[in-house]
């Protein structure tokens, strides 16, 4: 076992705990700490995988923002103590995800296996005559290129400039960069929107405080106003053109 | 000579060399005990300084306010540092009935080690460095942003409200003030075409190994605007507002005792110091420098920027908590943004290298115009943009003068009738 399997199942171990933690515990806040420690594990993996930037990147982003977003989120919600973390659908939706997890990783992850449809009988309905045949054919997954970890290669040197030319390339991710600056965008404005949005009775409340505290003040100056004069008009008034 | 320019060098392969003998045997477990031993030196030497730093600033500060400041222990008092450590180490360690005992005991911790994280990456001279990362600058940024996460645990942790509020103004601060210095710090990356400390110190550094021209001179709104918010983002006077003490007693670590207090302030000092070598490094030309050895150019470099940061501390009140966010969002943040397009634009257009004025056009120009041509575009941008801010807040002023002026007319015609 290599150094680097010690540290793999370390982060392993760290970013699993902590959110199996982050989805069973009854703190709140606790709950969005540990998920900040996740996160932690997430930024070690992308070290592992010699992509600092990506690394560094996770912290900034999911770290620095995110999750003082989440943190913030948790603080102004009430009644945060206490809760437990399970509903009634808690069952239906572990089915769920199981299932879409087990469909990800059998389309995208390293598994190879050869599924004769036509012996499957739900299935056969939908691919008929297009059994057998191999899933996991996605051309950046591992499974493509069948070679050991040592002949897998390492970073490129230029990865950074080569990440940033792919988000600036009209043939590469040019287009998908700008739509995530736009959504982004969007999304900022309509939290500010929301934000904003008041009712009408709570707007015409506030305006009648507002002209109730200015004829007020105005009350009180005139009426200091008044006194100054009666008391010492000629004062008041040098004092007044010299102000 | 050279024996003393690469003292720190030499020192280090000495205790290289011993442990690799030791442990011959194995050298990955040499390797992870070169490391440890290089990691634990560091911390030290951040510690240190941070004994050293609160003596500088407190008798600066104080000769600065006409004060004596500590002259009891030891002469001069440069004892002071040792005997509130033992204060400290003394203390009853206090947590409040209410809190949350984890987060509270667990965020004095995770502050220090946010602070004493940053210190991996700054070059101290030439092969003298935690490890070369090549996205340096973006690390110690990035790690600068986990202290809110320690901040914000200890304000919920404490369960006072004073806490609490520190903690709410300082995610308000701290987020903000990182803008401006991600955004300052981009004309340097692009000047350097590298996000590696090591290379922004060599694009500085002459080809002899002598210093070449600093940063500073080439990004003078860069240089200021990141010193600023370097400030408000260790949050230090002027910009202490998370923890001000006339407003919410102490802000997040009014619960605090003992040596987690002290912990909180070491995390200060450590940031603190760590913005002066970040601007050291990126504007100041890092260690490179004629005659004096490279570790001694950089602890003066620091030095200078460190007691620019003590006399501002001596000199300043402490600003309204709006006029911090105006700062930050109406001016800091516009001005940097429009500085960021005519950098881009000038270093597009006046390039030094003749391999890219061959591949990408542009006028070919010696680093000396270039400085020229970026310097007073940078300084012109301050002194434009300061005059327009200037010009906004006159016209702001004269309507409210007029404003006043009236109701005086008002007043007088009331006093008359």
């Amino acid at each position: 076992m290599t150094i680097q399997q010690l540290i793999f199942i370390a982060l392993t171990v760290v970013v699993l705990g902590a959110a199996i933690f982050v989805v069973t515990t009854r703190n709140l806040f606790r709950a969005a700490l540990m998920l900040i420690v996740s996160f932690f594990g997430v930024a070690g993996f992308y070290v592992l995988l010699e992509a600092g930037l990506f690394a560094v990147a996770q912290i900034l982003i999911y770290i620095g923002a995110i999750s003082i977003l989440i943190i913030f989120s948790v603080m102004l919600t009430r009644g945060m103590r206490g809760m437990i973390p399970r509903n009634s659908q808690a069952v239906a939706s572990a089915v769920v995800v199981a299932i879409v997890f087990v469909a990800l990783l059998l389309l995208l992850g390293p598994v190879r296996i050869a599924v004769d449809a036509d012996q499957i009988p739900l299935v056969s309905l939908i691919f008929r005559n297009t059994s057998p045949r191999e899933v996991g054919q996605i051309p950046w997954s591992y499974a493509q290129s069948p070679q050991t970890p040592d002949q897998l290669l390492g970073v490129p040197a230029t990865y950074i400039a080569d990440f940033g030319r792919s988000l600036v390339d009209i043939s590469q991710y040019v287009l998908p960069f700008l739509l995530i600056a736009l959504m982004v965008d969007i999304a900022l404005s309509g939290a500010v929107h929301i934000a904003r949005q008041r009712r009408p009775a709570e707007v015409v409340a506030e305006r009648q405080e507002v002209l109730q505290e200015n004829e007020e003040e105005r009350k009180l100056i005139e009426a200091a106003d008044k006194k100054e004069a009666q008391a010492l008009p000629e004062t008041a008034m040098t004092a007044a053109s010299e102000h | 000579m050279d024996a003393i320019n690469n003292l720190l060098q030499i020192i280090g392969d000495f205790i290289a060399g011993i442990i690799n003998s030791i442990f011959g045997f194995s050298p990955l477990i040499a390797d992870l005990v070169v490391m440890g031993l290089a990691a634990v030196i560091l911390c030290t030497f951040a510690a240190l300084s941070f004994m050293g730093l609160t003596y500088a600033e407190r008798k600066v500060v104080a000769r600065i306010q006409d004060r004596i400041g500590p002259n009891q222990a030891g002469p001069l008092g440069v004892l002071q540092p040792i005997a509130d450590g033992i204060k400290m180490f003394t203390k009853e360690d206090t947590t409040p009935a209410a809190a949350d005992r984890w987060v509270y005991n667990l965020a004095p911790l995770v502050i220090a080690v946010f602070a004493l994280t940053t210190y991996a990456v700054l070059p101290f001279a030439p092969g003298v460095v935690g490890t070369n990362l090549n996205v340096g600058v973006f690390y110690v940024l990035a790690i600068g942003s986990g202290s809110i996460v320690a901040i914000i645990m200890a304000g919920w942790g404490s369960n006072n409200k004073y806490a609490l509020l520190g903690a709410f103004r300082t995610v308000a601060q701290l987020v903000g003030y990182e803008v401006p210095m991600l955004l300052n710090v981009l004309p340097v990356v692009m000047l350097a075409g590298s996000m590696g400390l090591i290379d922004i110190i060599n694009k500085q550094t002459l080809a002899d190994g002598n210093a070449g021209i600093p940063f500073i001179l080439f990004f003078p709104l860069s240089a200021l605007v990141f010193l600023i918010s370097g400030i408000a983002e260790t949050a230090r006077s002027p910009f202490d507002l998370l923890e001000a003490e006339s407003e919410i007693v102490a802000g997040f670590h009014v619960e605090y005792s003992g040596m987690k207090f002290a912990l909180f302030f070491l995390g200060e000092y450590v940031n603190a110091l760590a913005v002066a070598f970040m601007f050291a490094t990126l504007f100041l030309g890092g260690y490179a420098g004629p005659a004096l050895p490279p570790y001694v150019w950089l602890l003066l470099k620091a030095a200078a920027v460190f007691s620019v940061l003590m006399w501002l501390r001596g000199t300043l009140p402490r600003v309204r908590i709006d006029q911090m966010h105006n700062l930050n969002w109406k001016f800091f943040v516009p001005v940097s943004i429009v500085h960021l397009i005519i950098v881009m634009v000038l270093l597009k257009l006046f390039v030094t290298d003749a391999a890219l004025q061959q591949a990408n056009g542009g006028i070919l120009v010696g680093p000396g115009v270039q400085m020229a041509i970026l310097f007073f575009a940078s300084a012109g941008t301050l002194v434009v943009s300061l005059l327009l801010v200037a010009r906004r807040a006159r016209i702001t002023r004269l309507a409210e003068e007029e404003v006043l002026a009236q109701r005086r007319a008002e007043n007088m015609a009331t006093v008359n009738a």
